[in-house]
């Protein structure tokens, strides 16, 4: 390691692996290279899914992916747009914001109509300003209230922001089960952060100090200091603001180390990632703000769980739903307008009343066209509807 | 005080597997001068391995992980063989076909086991333990258990083996070794072999404590390697007091610095290097380039 001896060869070798990066990039980009598919009025009509295909978040890139694609299909099947198919090309952003806003150049050079995705926040930020410039309309399934801060007027959440969620498992807690002593446990990433923030904002507005407020990484894996802290303030309920995986993990530890407090949380603790990574009777009990409870809730999310089973086969879930909603409103959109492009699209999406498995979307000036969540409980490993 | 014994058992369970997978970079680094940077991925698909056969297959835990152990062993001699024709002329080159070895094993995980990961159950039902007041999960005590039996192995095969002797001459002086007739080559693959399955030992054993997917050698890996050179890269002792010294001030960083822990962890570790740059337990080592 001391010396570099073979530095011409160095320089051959990392050539090489450009070339070979760049060769994969390409692979992995979406194939949408013809010219005259984009607005032109003929030919397949092209929407961009930007979401994370690899690396750590790419569980929800690929739910969100078939809820997308379900939707097109569906549209398809029925004859398309005008008589024109739609053609839904994936992007792989990675989780990775730097990644994004290359792809929003580049779905922005290939002409490509609007943009579904992505399941991140910040990534969906970093990509705004290129396409508000470039007059695209992209519906996200982030939740963070930065995405609402940024006012773009092509920017639309396909579900609740996390002030939504939190308000409404505040109102639960606190209104109905009054509960007063309350813990936080979140992390410090943009989910994490937001959660908390919105949270705390939710119990300040009813006079509530949180008992105990710990913030962890978003890579930590052992929480014994902080939940041993949490177990000696004796919490009627801990607040969690994490990710699914990392959430499963801080509640199995509680659970090992004496705390019996029911766990409450946002969308990642109805998942099965999160009850599978804390173990079922762990989980039991937690309380969840969510717009999708289950795949049982109504005749539209049986029908809609049906079909993903049908195409994927395997449970529908949230994202996937979300990217559904939003693919569909997209389309409807489209339609209602006769294909138009920029903003004559983004005032049609904003004109869409929808009723969808996330509930009555209308939107507001913000882009938001949910606002309403539903409180469910953990309970013998799913989750059902919490009554009263 | 109860927060801070807490702290320390949560701290000496997951340094446990840090040690580990410090002896797996310390065990080739010795014998081949070369930081493996596959390593943590090769863990990962150790754990993959492990958790396959144990929840799938529905194997015996131990014998799950004895299976892992030899797939990731397999792993470790194909790595070597093709860095063979690298050897002792081009360290640099030799480093990053480690990286992209990494790569690879990341990509075939994900085709293979898919992105999202899974859970592992973990094997011991026992409650655990209640020590006034102090709370020792039984599967932690199982984890701390078998890596000190692996240290132990590990330490007389280098030291009571003539084979591991012969390792031990070709990390001092490889010409010196291969003019008395040691395979330079054989007993490289042999560190590479034992090396991945170290990891492949301490990702089967991760699997229950943690979450199985594709990038968790990302994590484990970072913190074995910080905790290999923290104990003096190339030396055994020294990987396992690192790696446990790097969970348990992973541990109190957590508790006292929140959102910013990792950053002191780091912090500590980079002004300790600059006091020791060899490591605690430091000698001058190999660099056979």
């Amino acid at each position: 390691m001391s010396d570099l001896p073979g530095l011409p060869r160095f320089r051959t070798f990392t050539f090489a692996a450009g070339v070979l990066a760049v060769v994969l990039a390409g692979g992995c980009a979406a194939p949408g290279e013809s010219k005259d598919s984009g607005s032109s009025g003929t030919g397949p009509i092209k929407i961009a899914l930007v979401d994370a295909q690899s690396g750590q978040l790419s569980s929800l890139g690929k739910w969100e992916y078939k809820g997308a694609k379900l939707a097109v299909d569906e549209w398809n099947t029925a004859g398309g747009i005008n008589g024109r198919k739609i053609r839904l090309d994936v992007f792989d952003d990675q989780g990775d914001p730097t990644v994004g806003t290359n792809i929003a150049r580049k779905i922005d050079s290939q002409k490509y109509l609007a943009m579904i995705g992505t399941a991140e926040s910040a990534v969906t930020i970093a990509m705004a300003p290129t396409l508000r410039q470039a007059e695209i309309p992209n519906i996200a399934s982030g939740q963070s209230p930065g995405m609402v801060a940024l006012k773009s007027p092509f920017l639309f959440l396909n579900g609740p922001t996390s002030t939504t969620y939190d308000e409404t498992l505040a109102k639960y807690l606190v209104d109905t089960k009054k509960l007063k002593k309350i813990a936080f446990i979140s992390n410090n990433g943009a989910y994490g952060k937001g959660e908390h923030d919105a949270f705390l904002k939710a119990l300040s507005g009813r006079g509530i100090t949180p008992v105990d407020d710990e913030v962890v990484t978003t890579d930590q894996k052992d929480f014994s200091a902080q939940l041993t802290k949490i177990r000696q303030r004796q919490p009627q309920v801990v607040f969690i603001g994490a990710e699914e995986v990392e959430s499963g993990l801080i509640v199995k530890q509680a659970r090992d180390l004496g705390i019996n407090a029911p766990f409450a949380g946002a969308a990642p603790q109805g998942t099965p990632v999160f009850r599978d990574t804390a173990g079922a009777a762990n989980a039991e009990g937690t309380i969840v703000s969510s717009p999708y409870l289950s795949n049982d809730t109504s005749a539209a999310t049986k029908k809609f769980a049906a079909a993903y089973k049908a195409a994927f086969g395997e449970e529908a879930e949230l994202h996937g739903a979300k990217a559904y909603d939003g693919t569909q409103i997209m389309l409807t959109a489209m339609k209602n307008s006769g294909v138009a492009t920029g903003k004559k699209l983004a005032d049609a999406i904003r004109a869409v009343k929808y009723e969808g498995l996330m509930g009555d979307f209308a939107f507001d000036a913000t882009g938001v066209g949910i606002t309403a969540t539903s409180i469910g409980i953990i309970r013998k490993g799913t989750l059902v509807k919490a009554e009263g | 005080m109860q927060v801070f014994l807490q702290t320390l058992v949560g701290g000496l369970s997951l340094g446990a597997v840090y040690a580990l997978v410090a002896m797996g970079f310390s065990l080739v680094y010795r014998t081949m001068g070369l930081v493996n940077f596959a390593h943590g991925d090769v863990l990962m698909i150790g754990a993959y391995t492990a958790s396959t056969f144990y929840t799938s297959t529905r194997l015996p835990f131990a014998v799950a992980i004895v299976s892992a152990i030899a797939v990731t062993g397999l792993i470790g001699l194909v790595i070597e063989r093709v860095l063979r024709p690298l050897e002792n002329k081009d360290v640099t080159l030799m480093l990053i076909g480690t990286i992209g070895f990494g790569m690879v094993l990341q990509a075939l995980a994900i085709l293979i086991w898919g992105a999202t990961g899974r859970a592992v159950a973990s094997p011991v039902k026992s409650a655990p333990l209640d020590v006034f007041g102090l709370r020792i999960r039984t599967y932690d005590l199982v984890v701390v258990a078998i890596a000190a039996i692996a240290v132990v192995l590990l330490v007389a095969f280098l030291q009571r083996t003539k084979r591991g002797a012969a390792m031990q001459a070709v990390a001092m002086d490889h010409e010196a070794a291969t003019a008395v007739g040691i395979h330079v080559g054989r007993s490289n693959a042999i560190a590479f072999a034992i090396g991945a399955g170290l990891a492949a030992l301490a990702g089967g054993l991760a699997g229950p404590m943690l979450y199985v997917n594709p990038t968790m050698g990302g994590t484990l890996g970072i913190k074995g390697f910080a905790a290999a050179m923290l104990g003096g890269c190339g030396n055994i002792p020294g990987a396992i007091v690192g790696g446990l010294a790097i969970g348990v001030l992973d541990s109190y960083a957590a508790g006292h610095f929140q959102g910013y822990s990792e950053l002191v962890v780091f912090l500590v570790f980079t002004v300790l290097i600059m006091i020791r740059p060899t490591g605690l337990f430091g000698e001058t080592t190999v660099s056979r380039a």
